[in-house]
């Protein structure tokens, strides 16, 4: 029982407003792949209760259970010092990723950085950590190379939009084709088409999903906003 | 990513008619007569007797400035404030310039911040401040010591000042007649209601803040304005070395949805505090996320004060009529991204009084509206590039964590370091180096593509 009263002393209470997740440190959140660290996590992790005692907490699997259970209705006790969860990993050493740990068949297995990545920075936002001077985080995504990024996110991206363009040209050319029977090349010529083009393939870049048109009218109107309300001093003289 | 509602601004503006405000109802021809005249006051009566007099409501750095400049141009000042030991809640810091400027002796600056610390919502912190020359430093004031010198400084310069609170002033009854201010007087009573005063001035500069009465009496209209909120802490002396000339800035979601957290080294303290404009309800929250991502340097300190204020978003939409003019805080001029007020004040307070100055040519002449306009052109014209960069770079940077990671990331970067702090300590948008520029132009959107992909990520996770 004492276990998992210092499981839930660590529930900031004061922070309504996060994330369920945050609320205890053990959400029954089936898809939660960090959940294989949190024994890890849990190992090291003392909490400090108000009342004076500390409590060091055991790498058990029942015990955590038993807490994300009692978490949903227990009421936290004392008034406790918030210790909260620090952000650890095996690969993460001196505040940045040791790049050696990450080696496969001879090279850095960059898409493994990049998702340990992910990782921390998932946890840190459900976990918000002190920053401590003496670890320092020096992590730079730079140090990850342009093709790494190119190969996991640009490219499949760039696969479903030319996919699209494709499919949305190939329509209206026939379909321009069959009312005007001007063929493809001639089409190219005409500064109609040429124009038809352009629109095309703006929207395929710009409109990937439904909220952006809305996105993209929301962005118009705020590049000006803050003129107009500098201008509006001036509205008056013109008026008088 | 957060979304920016945006009102509509036109209703920010109320639609009034002249009766709502002044007893006597301005004659149609008032009007007319005022669209012939759009050029310089030159045309203005001589004053037969005596000097033109200008009450300054509020004596903050914008009310200072304004006496001063006022008093040593042959103009007859009063200036009006109702509290002045006021220990006001601010951030306290001063671009270099505005020491030379002001011409602000040293030993009014507490503390010296030659290094920065930007801390992103993954405590990715990075040390900014290395491009600075030794002779470079953001100053860090307290307000009551900076207001009372400036204050100090109009007296010396022949301003009379007045411990008083303003509560209202009746519009002139024809065109170069006088305003009469009412104002009741303490005269250092505290805690009485004052014997009520009125005088009559031609024209008024409201320097009384965000709350300006001056603003409702015109008509200003409002704006939206930030909360800013700031416990001070006494920590002990061994974590107060770490920030002798140190301040930090910590950016996230869990510490403001679109400003930032700071840690701002004070004369003997700290200030921790954190400031929002969209979630003013959750500020307690955000607060305590501050706290606990400065946790570690703060630990064992003792909170000894709480304060908060508000700092305006943008400009008002009308900064003046006829003969009176908003300058500081009441009329807006708070940057973004930064949040920064007590130069912009100063300045504006200054650039009012030049401008009355020169079009009453010294006190000679009656001004009007034109003359108070010329102010607000020189002053858009100024300082309009640096209010636009600031607007931009909030709107880019603080929208999101990755927004904010890749912020943290580019100050990384030295010539970022140095664009930024030569802006900010000279007040001026310098165009670097082009391709320097376009280099930067590049690893910004590098980073925020970067930090975005990564967040993609996570929230698949």
């Amino acid at each position: 029982m004492t276990s998992s009263m210092a499981f839930l002393s660590s529930t900031p209470t004061k922070l309504p407003s996060f994330s369920p997740s945050s609320k205890t440190h053990f959400p029954i959140n089936p898809f939660l792949s960090l959940k294989p660290q949190r024994y890890h996590f849990a190992s090291v992790r003392a909490a400090e209760i108000g009342s004076g005692a500390a409590v060091v907490v055991e790498e058990k699997k029942d015990s955590e259970v038993k807490a994300a259970e009692e978490g949903n209705g227990a009421p936290v006790a004392a008034e406790v010092e918030e210790v909260g969860v620090k952000f650890e990993d095996p690969k993460w050493v001196s505040g940045t990723w040791d790049l050696k740990q990450f080696q496969k068949d001879g090279a850095t297995d960059w898409d493994a950085v990049i998702d340990a990545e992910v990782k921390r920075r998932k946890w840190l936002e459900d976990n918000p950590e002190s920053s401590n001077n003496d670890f320092p985080v020096v992590f730079d995504t730079s140090i990850i190379p342009w093709w790494a990024w190119m190969k996991r996110f640009h490219l499949p991206e760039a696969e479903l939009l030319n996919g699209r363009a494709a499919m949305v040209g190939f329509f209206m050319a026939y379909f321009v084709d069959s009312l005007t029977g001007v063929g493809l090349v001639d089409q190219m010529g005409n500064f109609f088409c040429k124009t038809l083009l352009f629109v095309a393939v703006a929207g395929v870049l710009l409109i990937r999903k439904n909220e952006d048109i809305d996105t993209l009218k929301k962005l118009i109107d705020e590049t000006t906003f803050y003129d107009k309300q500098w201008q509006a001093t001036w509205q008056d003289e013109k008026k008088e | 990513m957060a979304s920016i509602t945006l009102k509509s601004f036109i209703g920010l503006r109320r639609q009034s008619s002249p009766e709502n405000h002044h007893p006597t109802i301005t004659p149609p021809t008032h009007l007319h007569r005022r669209r012939l005249i759009t050029l310089a006051g030159k045309s203005s009566p001589k004053l037969s007797g005596r000097n033109l007099r200008v009450a300054v409501i509020g004596g903050g750095p914008a009310g200072g400035a304004a006496a001063e400049t006022l008093a040593k141009g042959g103009i007859e000042t009063i200036l009006i404030e109702r509290k002045m030991d006021n220990a006001k809640p601010c951030g306290g810091a001063i671009p270099l310039c505005m020491v030379g400027e002001f011409d602000l002796p040293l030993d009014i600056i507490d503390r010296r911040v030659t290094k920065m610390k930007m801390i992103s919502p993954s405590n990715v912190a990075v040390d900014i401040g290395r491009t600075l020359k030794p002779h470079e430093y953001i100053g860090m004031v307290r307000r009551e010591v900076l207001d009372a010198y400036l204050r100090e400084r109009a007296a010396g310069a022949g301003a009379s000042i007045v411990n008083g609170l303003f509560v209202k002033m009746d519009k002139p009854i024809d065109k170069y007649a006088p305003y009469v201010v009412h104002y009741n007087e303490y005269d250092g009573k505290a805690g009485t209601v004052g014997k009520k005063v009125t005088i009559e001035v031609d024209a008024i500069i409201g320097a009384d803040g965000a709350n300006s009465r001056v603003a409702k009496q015109i008509d200003a209209g409002d704006y939206e304005y930030a909360i800013a909120f700031q416990e001070r802490i006494k920590i002990p002396d061994d974590k107060m070395q770490y920030y002798e000339n140190l301040a930090e800035m910590y950016v996230g979601d869990d510490v403001s949805p679109d400003f930032y957290g700071w840690v701002f080294p004070k004369c003997d303290h700290v200030a921790v505090g954190t400031g929002t404009v969209t979630h003013k309800p959750d500020i307690k929250k955000f607060q305590l996320a501050t706290r606990l991502r400065a946790r570690d340097k703060i630990q064992g300190g003792k909170i000894i004060r709480v304060e908060a204020h508000p700092i305006p978003e943008h400009p008002r939409p009308r900064r003046l009529s006829n003969r009176v003019a908003l300058v500081g805080d009441a009329a807006g001029y708070v940057t973004k991204c930064s949040g920064e007020g007590i130069y912009f004040a100063a300045k504006s307070g200054r650039m009012c009084a030049e401008a009355i100055v020169a079009g009453s040519e010294n006190g000679t002449r009656m001004v009007d509206e034109a003359d108070l306009r010329n102010y607000l052109r020189e002053w858009d014209k100024t300082y309009w590039p640096t209010y636009k960069v600031l607007d931009i770079l909030q709107k880019v940077f603080y929208r999101s964590n990755p927004a904010r990671e890749a912020f943290v990331e580019m100050c990384a970067d030295e010539y970022v370091q140095k664009m930024t702090f030569d802006s900010y300590l000279y007040k001026t948008v310098v165009p670097g180096n082009p391709l320097d520029d376009l280099k930067l132009a590049v690893n910004t959107i590098g980073s925020l593509v970067r930090a975005n992909a990564l967040r993609n990520e996570m929230a698949k996770i």
